[in-house]
């Protein structure tokens, strides 16, 4: 016997969740996703390695760059360049502008509708205008960074091994929007802080994030429970494995344990390197480490457009073009591992390469399939005790818990060469 | 007019040119009743729609069979993107040995065609949105020109007029990059020559591309029929029926 709830809606990309009884109790469950591989990593075989940052934006439309600063820092640790200290401070403001498009994207359009009972942003706009709009101002400012340093909000093209293709003269038209859109961000947390949610905590996790000098986004190590593994290291610590019922791989430590990457991973481990103002938003929030419930993933998503717009306004004051708008690459035989905090979470990136340049391994692990596992256990601990279940209390109660994790379908699929062996040792109890 | 959004192999990066448009769409949604997007709504209905946009490539038995469906239930099918136009990035694996390719990242147990394919090959498409991703300047002509009974107004010229336009300095003759601009659909606004790079394809081929011409004129740069061919199959748009043929 099964219910299921056949096409998640309101999520980046193609899932399902099924859920299977016996004698009418919930026996497991699977969250199943079924878009179709594109076996990226088969493509870039044989490619030249310049390709990585075009290519692997395809993966997902909504966090392009995250998969443009992890692919091109792999290249440049490969091939042991030094990105200067200036250039590296114009990809964190590009990458901001990623998170403020992407989290404004998930708490407006996908997630706040729940809040309001209401089925999309269109329907929530028709109950108040004002906070819909805002949303969109707040998104607006996120693409309007992207496109003044890249052309275009998803895939933007300048982003290349070794920096930028070419960077603009001038950043000032963007201070008075980035500064409108903190007003607007402060002024929807005023709007949003009485929001309720299910009492609700995930238990056992582990909350994983880079580490860096400033709340983490760019580069670093992978920070887990006061251990540091460089991304050299990320495999002899995390295993990666493919589930028989969905297209996306699965997660855990090595030891078996189940970890979640993401907004509410960086807020626990990094909160005190948060801006100013995006601390004190926490604080109006009501939130402080440990976050243990994904609802309230909406609230970390508000806190961290507020970091990104108040970090992003200080990098545009001081913006000053470049002398070199990249340094120079040369290839070589060898491996090189890049990692940077997607809006969702971790995205490891790992190529090998041969003395021309050509690659002849890739590797891409993005942050919902490491996901996935906590995304499991949260929907697990919802229905575990229920009698009686029904698509429509799915769709009402298990839909917003997966929601409120904001996973990105695209991204999850993709495969990685594992033996079934493996797989089948991970199944849920 | 009733519409309809959906996806199959693809980034979601065109479905998200209806969010780009953002309050244009709270606007638009007031003349257009938006029946079945998935990513927009939670409420889905689907018997027929006036237009269907659709993003992606057809990679699978089942994304056959519900690409037919949708042409079925539409007056009129919008292919939105590189992928829906072409076959998408996912396409280079036409031009490569399947199973290796599928065994390098995967290790089995999904039904997926050797081929990723452009809806074309399987339906009758009545217009193609180009650009990987599409942008929303060029989605807001199709709607509102639909919504009018008007034929939308869409680039059929090359890159390289825009580029003009812009005063680029043309990056093949000053910088010696190679440059798909000449063979490539225009509407990008010359992103790539505008951040000093060449066009590397995106928004796919103009109708008869003069590919030979190309590799003739590209010959004072040393590059070889081999390299373009190896280009245009990463340029998004490598299966495109246009250029399939010389690939």
């Amino acid at each position: 016997m099964k219910v299921q709830i056949e096409a998640l809606t309101r999520v980046e990309g193609e899932g399902s969740l099924e859920v299977f009884l016996r004698d009418g109790k919930p026996e497991s469950l699977r969250l199943s996703i079924y878009e179709p591989p594109r076996f990226i990593e088969g493509i870039l075989k044989g490619k030249p390695y310049q390709v990585i940052p075009d290519i692997t934006a395809r993966i997902c439309g909504i966090c392009p760059i995250a998969y443009q600063m992890s692919g091109a820092q792999a290249i440049e640790d490969a091939f042991c360049v030094k990105i200067p200290e200036d250039i590296e401070e114009i990809r964190r403001l590009m990458y901001f502008g990623e998170w403020v498009q992407s989290h404004a994207l998930h708490v407006f359009f996908l997630h706040l509708p729940d809040f309001f009972n209401v089925p999309s942003i269109i329907e929530l706009s028709k109950i108040d205008k004002g906070l819909v709009l805002a949303g969109m101002e707040i998104k607006r400012a996120g693409s309007l960074i992207i496109q003044a340093l890249g052309g275009r909000t998803s895939h933007p093209v300048s982003v290349v091994p070794g920096g930028f293709s070419a960077l603009p003269e001038s950043l000032s038209e963007l201070k008075e929007t980035l500064e409108k859109a903190l007003e607007k961000a402060l002024w929807t947390v005023e709007k949003l802080k009485a929001l309720t949610f299910p009492d609700f905590e995930l238990k056992e996790v582990l909350f994983v994030s880079l580490i860096e000098e400033d709340y983490p986004i760019l580069k670093g190590d992978i920070y887990l429970e006061g251990v540091r593994v460089s991304p050299r290291e990320f495999k002899s610590v995390f295993v990666e494995f493919e589930v028989p019922y969905s297209t996306a791989k699965h997660a855990m430590t090595k030891d078996g344990r189940v970890y979640l990457v993401g907004p509410i991973a960086r807020f626990n481990n990094a909160f005190e390197k948060l801006s100013p103002l995006a601390i004190e938003t926490a604080h109006k929030l009501s939130l402080e480490p440990m976050v243990k419930n994904p609802h309230k993933g909406i609230f970390v998503r508000i806190v961290e457009i507020v970091h990104a717009l108040e970090r992003s306004i200080r990098i545009v004051k001081d913006y000053k073009k470049p002398q070199k708008s990249k340094v120079e690459v040369v290839p070589k035989s060898s491996t090189g591992y890049g990692v940077s905090e997607a809006p969702r979470g971790i995205l490891w990136h790992s190529y090998s390469f041969d003395s021309e340049g050509r690659i002849l391994s890739a590797d891409i692990i993005p942050p919902t399939s490491q996901n996935q596992r906590a995304i499991e256990l949260s929907l697990w601990e919802l229905i575990k005790d229920r009698e009686n279940l029904k698509e429509d209390w799915l769709r009402d109660h298990a839909e917003p818990v997966i929601r409120s994790f904001d996973p990105c379908i695209s991204c999850a699929t993709h495969f990685l060469k594992v033996s079934l062996k493996d797989a089948e040792k991970f199944t849920l109890a | 007019m009733r519409v309809g959004v959906f996806k199959f192999s693809s980034c979601d990066g065109c479905q998200l040119a209806f969010f780009e448009l953002e309050e244009e769409l709270l606007r638009l949604s007031e003349r257009l009743e938006i029946q079945y997007f998935l990513e927009a709504s939670s409420k889905n209905t689907w018997d027929y729609f006036d237009l269907a946009f659709v993003e992606g490539s057809i990679s699978t038995p089942e994304e056959e069979e519900r690409i037919r469906r949708i042409r079925e239930s539409s007056r009129s099918l919008v292919a939105i993107g590189a992928c829906a136009v072409s076959g998408g990035i996912q396409s280079a694996r036409n031009f490569e040995n399947f199973s290796e390719v599928y065994f390098s990242v995967y290790s089995g147990r999904y039904e997926v065609n050797p081929l990723s394919k452009p809806l074309s090959d399987f339906v009758k498409v009545d217009l193609e949105i180009r650009g990987c991703p599409i942008n929303k300047e060029a989605l807001r002509e199709v709607l509102i020109a639909l919504l009018q009974g008007k034929s939308p107004q869409l680039p059929s010229y090359p890159v390289c007029l825009e580029c003009k336009r812009k005063g680029n300095p043309c990056v093949v003759v000053a910088k010696g990059l190679i440059c798909l601009g000449p063979i490539t659909v225009a509407g990008c606004g010359a992103l790539c020559p505008t951040f000093e790079r060449g066009c590397y394809g995106c928004y796919g081929p103009v109708e008869k591309p003069n590919l030979q011409a190309l590799l003739e004129g590209y010959s004072r740069l040393r590059v070889s029929q081999e390299l373009l061919k190896e280009l245009l199959r990463i340029s998004f748009n490598g299966y495109n029926k246009s250029i399939r043929e010389w690939l």
